[in-house]
């Protein structure tokens, strides 16, 4: 997109307000994602964290406040809205791949359908990001075929199809089974180093410290603390933070990585 | 002294083998199935002889005493003790073809041959879906240029004195032809979140669905006439045609409404995130997984549109069964009523269950499929 020098913000917000009925779920976000580096969001459960990453490529509407991604203000129009989305790729939770289409389709599908780009080049790029996820070997599989990090990997690939500007995980590790959540975060952590902006949201502390520019942790739909994970899990400086880093570390006994 | 139990597993390595061998054979299925235990074996004899003699009457009835041939008039039937087939092979031309003149009914048997012909070769699935359903709509404009005529020194034949068969199958296909995209349109206006179209798209789901068929076609082909203006005159045949399809469609449009209901909103929202639009993301995504799921259900509705055609005959359309009660008003044959209606019978049992068969094999099909792309 042009109008972004490098370093700029993929992503920028501020004064993010959002209710679901009564209920307060955003509360006065203001949030700068910088080109080439990597958010990772974090908070107890129902602490908006899937909601504002939901909010970035238009899944969920917002009332109150300005959300830029690349230089385009999400302002309501559909042309906004495309447009951020041709920017943002999205990784979730349930995977959520297409179940009648071969992983190759999958990939390929949102390349010549939105972006009219020729099959045979869809097809061609395809290949080369499902070796970089290295599932090469499953291309003509159907996603039902796959192990659940089999099929986060091609749910990365899919993303990246986009050849997006920011890339944003909801969750990606939560529904897999705990022997395969490795293979997930390798992929991502290559991602990373490859310098692709990301906004992740995750339970993963290890993984937080390990690639993590900025910790930014959320309850109740605010932003309670934002610090680089060092001083974030060394130091906290709220003591909401400290409990959320307390159970999680409980809940993580074992080789901590 | 007693100790008291412990918890325990061992450890080990044992080969895998085959499973145990399950008896197989005649014997074998008598046993476990019809002689199972002496009640058993009890109610299979009774159930057996009531079978046995159930069929040999019937057997006896349209085989053994049966008249096949009776030239002329009824005559040769009149004495006999077992049905009269001869009925048939006086009046197989009406009941097939109807009014349509003597001497064109070539065209309908030509008709009716295209129908049976292709979806033999549809039922093969040798070819695409997409050829497939290319070839219905021909056999379908085929089957109206071949009956109307008109052209080619074919003679023109109006469409109030088409009949028959023929004209089931033109009813039939376009019921669906032009209810199946319809109900798709109703079942996703329905969902749409703009209220005006979710709203015409409600009333007409629920006024259709309130009404009975009967009085549908009636108020399209006999009421609404008179509130056209005179020089606007449509054809009867596609007036009821008309209410043939909203019929169809209101019903086929909550089978297929359930099978939208049925996908995940996350499939939506990952066909969003790839940016891609409604009309894209309904077409590639979600209308695939959700017709899939509704095929038994659209059989169903498909099946009984098929039976609906009979409703024609009210209209003074000679639809086979019209065309069936045309022939048999004949006074040397009025006595053999039943002998023609199960002739009528057998026809619709062959084409519902040929119809049946193809949705068991399409459901087949996607099962094998599913299995594999199960989430």
């Amino acid at each position: 997109m042009s109008g972004i020098e490098r370093g700029g913000l993929v992503v920028e917000m501020a004064g993010l307000n959002k209710w679901y009925g009564e209920h307060h779920v955003l509360r006065d976000v203001a949030l700068g994602l910088a080109r080439g580096e990597k958010i990772v969001l974090c908070g107890p459960s129902g602490s908006g964290k899937s909601t504002l990453i939901r909010c970035i490529n238009g899944l969920e509407p917002f009332h109150e406040g300005d959300l830029t991604v690349c230089g385009t203000r999400l302002d309501g129009s559909a042309q906004a809205l495309a447009e951020v989305r041709r920017h943002a790729g999205m990784v979730f939770q349930s995977f959520n791949l297409f179940p009648h289409l071969t992983v190759l389709e999958n990939l390929t599908l949102g390349a010549v359908y939105a972006r009219g780009e020729p099959e045979a080049r869809a097809a061609e790029r395809a290949h080369g990001l499902l070796a970089r996820v290295r599932l090469s070997d499953q291309t003509l599989k159907f996603p039902g075929q796959l192990s659940g990090g089999q099929r986060q990997r091609v749910a990365i690939a899919r993303a990246l199809m986009l050849e997006p500007e920011v890339m944003l995980f909801d969750e990606p590790t939560s529904a897999l089974d705990p022997e395969m959540v490795h293979e997930v975060l390798d992929v991502m952590e290559e991602l990373a180093a490859a310098g692709q902006s990301m906004i992740v949201v995750t339970h993963e502390m290890g993984f937080a410290r390990r690639v993590a520019d900025l910790v930014v942790f959320m309850d109740r739909g605010e932003i309670v603390e934002a610090a680089p994970p060092a001083t974030f899990f060394e130091a906290p400086a709220t003591e909401r933070a400290r409990t959320f880093i307390g159970q999680i570390s409980h809940a993580n006994q074992g080789p901590i990585t | 002294m007693t100790t008291a139990p412990r918890s325990f597993a061992y450890s080990g390595t044992a080969a895998t083998r085959t499973p145990p061998e399950v008896p197989r054979g005649v014997r074998a299925f008598l046993h476990r199935h019809l002689f199972n235990s002496p009640l058993g074996g009890v109610a299979t004899f009774v159930l057996g002889a009531v079978i046995a003699i159930v069929l040999w009457r019937v057997l006896q009835w349209s085989v053994v005493d049966a008249v096949w041939y009776s030239p002329g008039d009824g005559s040769a039937c009149r004495d006999a003790a077992g049905a009269c087939w001869a009925v048939i092979a006086e009046k197989y031309r009406v009941i097939l073809f109807g009014a349509y003149p003597y001497q064109q009914q070539w065209r309908g048997a030509l008709v009716v041959a295209l129908w049976l012909g292709w979806g033999a070769i549809s039922a093969t699935r040798l070819l695409s879906v997409t050829l497939r359903l290319a070839g219905w709509a021909v056999v379908f404009v085929a089957s109206i240029l071949l009956l109307g005529g008109g052209f080619l020194g074919l003679e023109a034949v109006g469409t109030d004195v088409w009949g028959g068969l023929p004209l089931t199958f033109i009813i039939f296909g376009g019921t669906v032809a032009g209810g199946l995209p319809l109900a798709v349109l109703l079942a996703l206006g329905r969902r749409s979140q703009l209220p005006v179209v979710r709203f015409i798209c409600v009333a007409t789901i629920e006024g259709v669905r309130g009404i009975p068929l009967l009085a549908l076609l009636f108020f399209a082909a006999l009421i609404l006439p008179l509130f056209l203006p005179p020089q606007l005159t449509v054809d009867k045949l596609i007036r009821a045609e008309v209410g043939m399809i909203v019929f169809f469609a209101s019903y086929a449009a909550e089978v297929i409404r359930g099978g939208l209901q049925a996908i995940p909103e996350g499939q939506d929202e990952a066909a969003k995130a790839l940016g891609l639009g409604y009309w894209l993301r309904t077409r590639k995504i979600i209308l695939p997984q959700a017709l899939a799921i509704v095929v038994p259900a659209l059989f169903n509705d498909i099946i009984r549109a098929f039976k609906n055609t009979t409703f024609f005959s009210i209209l003074g359309l000679f639809d086979v069964l019209g065309a069936t009660k045309a022939a048999l008003q004949d006074p040397q044959w009025v006595r053999y009523g039943t002998e023609g209606y199960l002739f009528v019978f057998l026809l619709y049992f062959l084409i519902c269950s040929a119809m049946s068969a193809y949705g068991s094999s399409i459901e087949r099909d996607n099962q094998r499929r599913a299995r594999k792309a199960a989430r």
